[in-house]
């Protein structure tokens, strides 16, 4: 990998091509149709998602009256059960080889939920039921939707197709609350109003993956899979992966450096405090970070391919650092926090789709989703787990010590996990 | 994928759009018209000055038509009467003293906040300053001369739906800010305490214009604090409750009492407590009151509730302070009642 000549990878941005062009007796690798399409299903969907999630607490304060405490505790609880259907969608997904549908489900399931909002009609029980299954839905279609994409992608190319769709996602992520305060201006504490776009917008996602992605099947070479491909995918064959050396290694590396990693609430809340900017630009934190992540997304996806997925991995995880070093020491101005914001997207940029491309080629085909679901359970609840001990720390000894415990966590984190990944250097460089 | 199928899909997916569009029309021209704002017409009196002169309740109207959130007026003596209707829109509203406190926000892609201190006689602006976040609660001295409120700060909290409120006392006749609660030493049983995650909010003021009590939310409890501007101090007086509001009498704080909690949501009762005694007794009002409860004499006491589940449109309750009786409507499509009991003018005048 480390030899391939850059212009190989560098396709132009416009080829869009399922099938990857010959030139020069090199292949060029393009992103595939079902790429951009699971892309598009993303934007719109995130779009749909957003749009509901900006205006959550609002809804959620003024019109359901459930306190902060108690939405946080149910919240919790939540965690827990998608890490579980996160797990057996993966296996459904594997088992049946019906990854489109197992992720449709899910989409299906979030998208009915922005009308059970409506249906509900604020009642607190029905609501917290809602966003129940609502988180459920999410939990379900993320490992088997980057496994369609994994499996369509060329090996040389999952960066870069892991980065085109994350981009794509982000568009949605970003364009999601603009439409929903844009509503809610017009028509002041009409939530459902916002509820039932949304899920038009979903609608319109949903139908674009069940009428146009197709699975795919079988393309995987024999050799690279001695055992008998007709096995039956069981929670001991998924749990099985972890005997690859490969595979462990990044899912521990991923959890471990979870451990560290402080959310983007409190990135922005520390940045807010430090500079006393006025709450009403808060939005505007999130905005600029997302920016970053969709200008980066893409390229640093091709320069995962070329340089090694691993490398990129642990560089973005730097840029955190990063983060964490000019809130810590640096008087913010203006400089600083676009700094900030640019270093933070980054190392959205080179974590989030590209550990997805970096654990592909350790996972066997057909337990590629069941395998995506075990990464993301031990990243999500690592992150999880970071959150509540960043808090806890933040009120017992407030920010600063915080921000310095993660701080020096993280420089020791990143060193270890590099040699980690060195001692396996498949890992590194797949 | 054949020619055939790929046509098919491409139609199906042409309706799956129609539909959403269809969809999101709808919710759009629904959504107005069940907006409260575009809904309904005109049922307001003009304001008169002898309305004004007289004893009065000035509300944040709710009802459906086109004054909705507009600052509206009723005789104390007949609150059932129309209501006179201002040209001033608010989302939170206060009166004493022949002063306003008018807290608004200016929705939009970036919302905005703004505060505005008003003439109670002619509803005019006098000043204004920005608010830090969403409107929560407004008080004024009784004679006018401080302005408090309370805003939500989003992201305030470390969980990521956590709010948090700041809280802040202003001099009505300069606009100067005289203090943010959150910036005092807090005292309990003398030994001074602090934490991230205090919270203060609805602050209710003495007669001698540096007295003030409020709530201090910390985690999840609550307490009922006493405050003294001068010496920028305040001090826990007891557990369990909300958003306390003085009696005109000075010898009782009506307030509301949390009941339940857990997973449910959070249900309020209005109670009153005697501050000689420190002792609290539940009124008979028994709905979820959420609103800053207003003395509406020296033996009831009023506060604002929805009109069903989730509806925009609230009215405006009494019920005797004693305990027992019950709870009585007193002005349909009102929130945020104040009573006005002298004559508007401003009693306090800066020297």
């Amino acid at each position: 990998m480390r030899n391939v000549p850059a212009e190989v990878m560098a396709a132009p941005g416009g080829e869009v091509l399922a099938a990857p062009a010959v030139r020069s007796g090199r292949r060029r690798i393009a992103v595939s149709r079902t790429v951009i399409l699971l892309g598009l299903v993303s934007l719109f969907t995130d779009l749909s998602q957003e749009m509901v999630t900006a205006v959550l607490p609002l809804y959620l304060t003024y019109q359901v009256r459930l306190s902060p405490l108690q939405f946080g505790f149910i919240d919790g609880m939540y965690q827990g059960a998608t890490a579980l259907v996160r797990l057996l969608g993966g296996l459904l997904a594997d088992r049946k080889e019906r990854h489109k549908e197992v992720a449709a489900t899910g989409y299906g399931a979030s998208a009915l939920c922005k009308l059970g909002l409506v249906a509900v009609g604020g009642a607190w029980l029905g609501t917290t039921a809602v966003l129940l299954v609502d988180r459920l839905g999410k939990g379900i279609r993320t490992a088997p939707r980057d496994a369609l994409i994994s499996l369509d992608s060329e090996r040389a190319g999952l960066g870069r197709s892991f980065g085109v769709h994350r981009a794509l996602d982000t568009v949605g992520a970003m364009l999601g609350p603009l439409a929903a305060f844009v509503l809610l201006a017009q028509l002041p504490g009409q939530y459902n109003t916002v509820f039932l776009i949304s899920f038009s917008i979903a609608l319109i996602g949903l139908g674009i993956l069940i009428l146009f992605v197709e699975n795919r099947r079988n393309r995987e070479p024999i050799d690279a899979e001695p055992a008998a491909p007709k096995e039956h995918v069981t929670l001991r064959s998924a749990l099985g992966l972890f005997r690859i050396t490969r595979f462990r290694m990044i899912t521990l590396v991923g959890s471990g450096l979870g451990l560290l990693t402080i959310s983007d609430a409190f990135v922005y809340l520390v940045i807010q405090r430090q500079t006393h900017l006025d709450v009403k630009w808060f939005p505007l934190l999130f905005l600029g970070t997302a920016l970053a992540y969709l200008g980066f997304a893409v390229p640093i996806g091709r320069i995962a391919d070329r340089v090694g997925r691993g490398r990129v991995f642990l560089a973005g995880h730097l840029a955190l650092l990063g983060v964490y070093l000019v809130l810590r020491f640096v008087d913010l101005g203006a400089g600083a926090v676009l700094c900030t914001l640019l270093l933070f997207g980054l190392y959205y940029a080179s974590t989030d789709g590209v550990l997805m491309a970096l654990a592909s080629p350790t996972i066997p085909e057909r337990l590629r989703t069941s395998g995506f679901a075990l990464i993301t359970t031990g990243t999500a609840t690592t992150r999880f787990m970071s959150s509540v001990a960043f808090g806890a720390i933040w009120v017992a000894w407030g920010p600063q010590a915080a921000m310095l415990i993660f701080l020096i966590g993280l420089a020791v984190m990143v060193p270890a996990a590099a040699i980690a990944l060195r001692r396996h250097p498949e890992a590194a460089a797949a | 994928m054949t020619a055939t199928s790929s046509r098919a899909r491409l139609v199906v997916f042409g309706a799956i759009v129609g539909v959403a569009l269809i969809v999101a029309v709808a919710a759009v021209v629904l959504g107005g018209g069940k907006d409260p704002v575009a809904a309904g017409g005109a049922r307001a009196v003009p304001v008169s000055r002898a309305l004004v002169d007289a004893p009065h309740i000035v509300f944040r109207d709710t009802a459906r038509g086109d004054a909705y959130g507009r600052v509206g007026i009723v005789p104390l003596s007949n609150p059932k009467a129309r209501p006179a209707i201002t040209g001033l829109t608010c989302d939170r509203v206060y009166v004493a003293g022949g002063r306003g406190l008018c807290l608004r926000a200016g929705r939009g892609v970036i919302t905005t906040y703004r505060g505005i201190i008003f003439d109670a006689r002619t509803f005019r602006e006098e000043r204004s300053f920005s608010l830090p976040g969403n409107p929560s609660r407004a008080r004024v001295s009784a004679d006018g001369k401080l302005v408090a409120y309370t805003v939500f700060v989003t992201g305030d909290g470390y969980n990521q739906i956590g709010f948090s409120t700041r809280t802040f006392i202003r001099d009505a006749a300069t606009g100067r800010e005289l203090a943010q609660l959150e910036r005092f030493t807090t005292r309990r049983d003398g030994r001074v305490i602090h934490a991230a995650n205090f919270n203060f909010w609805g602050v209710t003021f003495a007669r001698d214009d540096n007295t003030f009590y409020a709530t201090l939310g910390s985690g999840d409890k609550t307490y009922l604090v006493q405050g003294d501007i001068a010496r920028r101090e305040i001090k826990v007086l007891r557990e369990g409750v909300e958003c306390p509001s003085l009696s005109p009498d000075g010898t009782r704080i009506a307030f509301k009492q949390r009941e339940g909690g857990g997973v449910g949501p959070v249900h309020w009762r209005p109670a009153v407590l005697d501050l000689s005694t420190l002792r609290a007794r539940t009124l008979a009002e028994t709905r979820n009151v959420d609103d800053q409860i207003e003395w509406y004499d020296d033996d009831h006491v009023s506060y604002g509730l929805p009109e069903g589940p989730s509806s925009p449109v609230t009215d405006v309750w009494k019920v005797p302070a004693a305990g027992g009786g019950r709870p009585e409507r007193v002005i349909s499509g009102a929130w945020s009642p104040a009573v006005v009991r002298g004559p508007a003018t401003a009693t306090y005048q800066p020297t």
